[in-house]
């Protein structure tokens, strides 16, 4: 191992992104494109407004000034099929029977995600007022982690940040070597002293260095800008994504021998992103899953970044703590696999 | 200057090489041996097995079958001990850099000591020092050319492996190309030069007629004419080539 050959590919993919300004640009503008329009989306907590039938007229006395109060619009009906009537025609987007009981809260029911953002919205309502027990109930909901007014956006920042990180970085390493390969250059290299571990090394260091830059941008655009709330410390937010992102650059170095050009590694996106967009606990928590799904998820880093800055960003928890420590080694030993799988790569180039 | 190159009888010692790829026969047993000091040209069409043996040479392709040695070393030891030098067929530069920065590069990989004054110097050889500043990708095809080579002479290599080197330089630039190869080979450098632009071959001391991944015919130029009994050494390749089947 040279330090002064691995430093020289470091160096020289620096000089690279210097004089492409507009890439450089991207890594930056792309990722809080994304996460402004995820802010504008879900940045505050449940502000559905409800069209409501509520009825009867007796039940609709206390139920309706709770509604109202929630900011949903209230219209009283008589009977309970002119409760569902007006939430067939869609005249209402939700109604609630209170003649007898148990309560009922009918609701369309052809999107899910709608229909169970309705109801959580008018149980909030109708449960309110929690300091006074009501003809409703005296439920009181208490928070262990988080608190009543997390909104989606504090939820998903922390899985937010893994991907953004780990999809630029893993595209961009996968087309830079590619072009490597294509160009002839890494011809080039091969015929020279430079070994395969210190060309992997020196590109490790030299997207190490904007990996780290694009991370604390995001990190710091999303804390500071939009505002996500966190708990944990700022400096084991930033260590979870740097052992993310490092092992991004390797897998984008390894499977860039997959590619013949880069119409081909832009198809591995689909490839090894959107499965752990999908498995890696970002839109469905990992424990829900089929086993075989699980299994899956539990071989794909993003898994384990997304439960550590979750654990550290939502709850709060140290690097110290067993489970952070345990995701933070898993992403390190990926890392390595990564690294290996990429020196091992370049051997293949040589028939 | 002759002092710093190991003295050893052969530069390239290459027996019986073979090597397929998949159904292709690329080398077919091909046996060549290069002195230091000596330019050898690999003559031949297209498909014929040159730049597979110049990547042989370079370590990039394991032999099937056969010795190469470099040196008197495996060439992927020469490689790493900085002896050979290689320059591909296509350019192979970084394209968002500029020249500088690319030999820059290459320097460091090699060590070069001094690189500042040398990367200088091989910029003045290929006649590119006003345009050192320049992103590679802005350069012409036979700028891109001159500097490949350039980067390839960076290390002053004992063994200088050259694929096609003078395809898009003009007349003139070739003339100095050529100069410069004699140059290094005076100092005892040995260079193994491919091209299929026969009139090339009388700058070389010795030429190979190669095709099918076979020596069809070795020797050098005058002596190959005389021996087809044709007046120029294309169609010598042509007479030798037929008598061959």
């Amino acid at each position: 191992m040279s330090a002064r050959r691995t430093a020289a590919v470091a160096k020289r993919i620096v000089e690279q992104f210097r004089h492409d300004r507009r890439t450089l640009g991207l890594i930056v503008v792309a990722p809080l494109l994304v996460l402004t329009l995820v802010w504008a989306l879900w940045g505050s907590p449940s502000d559905t407004v409800l069209d409501v039938a509520v009825g009867n007229e007796a039940f609709a006395r206390i139920a309706a000034p709770r509604l109202e109060g929630a900011g949903h619009r209230v219209g009283g009906v008589a009977t309970y099929e002119e409760v569902v009537a007006r939430v067939r025609d869609g005249r209402a987007h939700a109604g609630v029977w209170g003649g007898s009981l148990p309560i009922r809260i009918v609701v369309e029911g052809s999107d899910p995600i709608r229909t169970s953002g309705a109801i959580s919205a008018l149980e909030r309502a109708l449960l309110q007022d929690t300091s006074r027990p009501s003809a409703v109930g005296g439920v009181v909901v208490e928070h262990v982690y988080g608190r009543p007014d997390l909104s989606l956006l504090d939820f998903l920042a922390p899985v937010l940040i893994a991907f953004f990180g780990f999809f630029f970085m893993f595209l961009l390493a996968t087309v830079s070597f590619l072009r490597e390969r294509q160009s002839g250059t890494l011809e080039r290299l091969l015929a020279s002293p430079l070994r395969r571990g210190e060309l992997v090394l020196g590109y490790l260091l030299g997207f190490g260095v904007f990996a780290l830059i694009q991370s604390a941008v995001i990190l710091g655009y999303t804390i500071f800008v939009i505002q996500v709330r966190y708990r944990g410390s700022l400096a084991t937010i930033f260590l979870v994504e740097a052992v993310l992102v490092l092992g991004a650059v390797a897998l984008g170095l390894a499977i860039s021998s997959f590619a013949r050009n880069e119409l081909q590694a832009v198809q591995f996106i689909p490839i090894v992103i959107l499965p752990q967009a999908f498995l890696s606990g970002l839109l469905v928590p990992v424990e829900d899953m089929h086993e075989v799904l699980r299994a899956i998820a539990s071989v794909l880093p993003l898994t384990y970044a997304n439960e550590a800055l979750r654990a550290v960003m939502i709850k709060g928890y140290a690097l110290t703590d067993p489970l952070v420590l345990r995701d933070v080694g898993v992403m390190a030993l990926f890392a390595a696999a990564a690294i290996a799988a990429a020196v091992l790569s370049i051997r293949r180039e040589v028939a | 200057m002759v002092h710093r190159f190991p003295i050893v009888q052969f530069a390239v010692d290459a027996h019986d090489v073979r090597k397929r790829f998949g159904t292709v026969v690329a080398l077919a047993g091909l046996t060549v041996r290069v002195a230091p000091g000596e330019i050898y040209g690999l003559l031949g069409p297209n498909g014929s097995g040159k730049t597979t043996f110049i990547r042989a040479l370079a370590g990039l392709v394991r032999p099937d079958a056969g010795t190469v040695r470099v040196y008197d070393r495996d060439p992927l030891d020469a490689v790493a001990a900085g002896r050979t030098g290689y320059m591909t067929q296509a350019p192979a530069l970084y394209g968002e850099l500029t020249a500088e920065e690319n030999l820059r590069f290459f320097a460091a990989l090699h060590g070069v000591a001094a690189a500042e004054r040398r990367v200088e110097e091989v910029l003045a050889t290929v006649d590119l020092l006003d345009r050192r500043r320049s992103i590679v990708a802005t350069l012409s095809g036979g700028m891109r050319t001159r500097l490949s080579l350039a980067a390839a002479l960076l290390h002053e290599p004992a063994l200088l492996l050259l694929d096609e080197p003078t395809v898009g330089v003009d007349p003139v630039l070739r003339r100095e190309f050529w100069e410069h190869f004699r140059a290094l080979a005076s100092r005892g450098a040995a260079i193994v030069v491919s091209s299929h632009v026969m009139d090339e071959a009388a700058r070389c001391d010795r030429l190979g007629l190669i095709r099918g991944g076979v020596l069809l015919a070795e020797g050098t130029e005058a002596d190959l004419r005389a021996r087809a009994g044709a007046p120029d050494i294309e169609s010598a390749f042509l007479a030798l080539a037929a008598a061959r089947q």
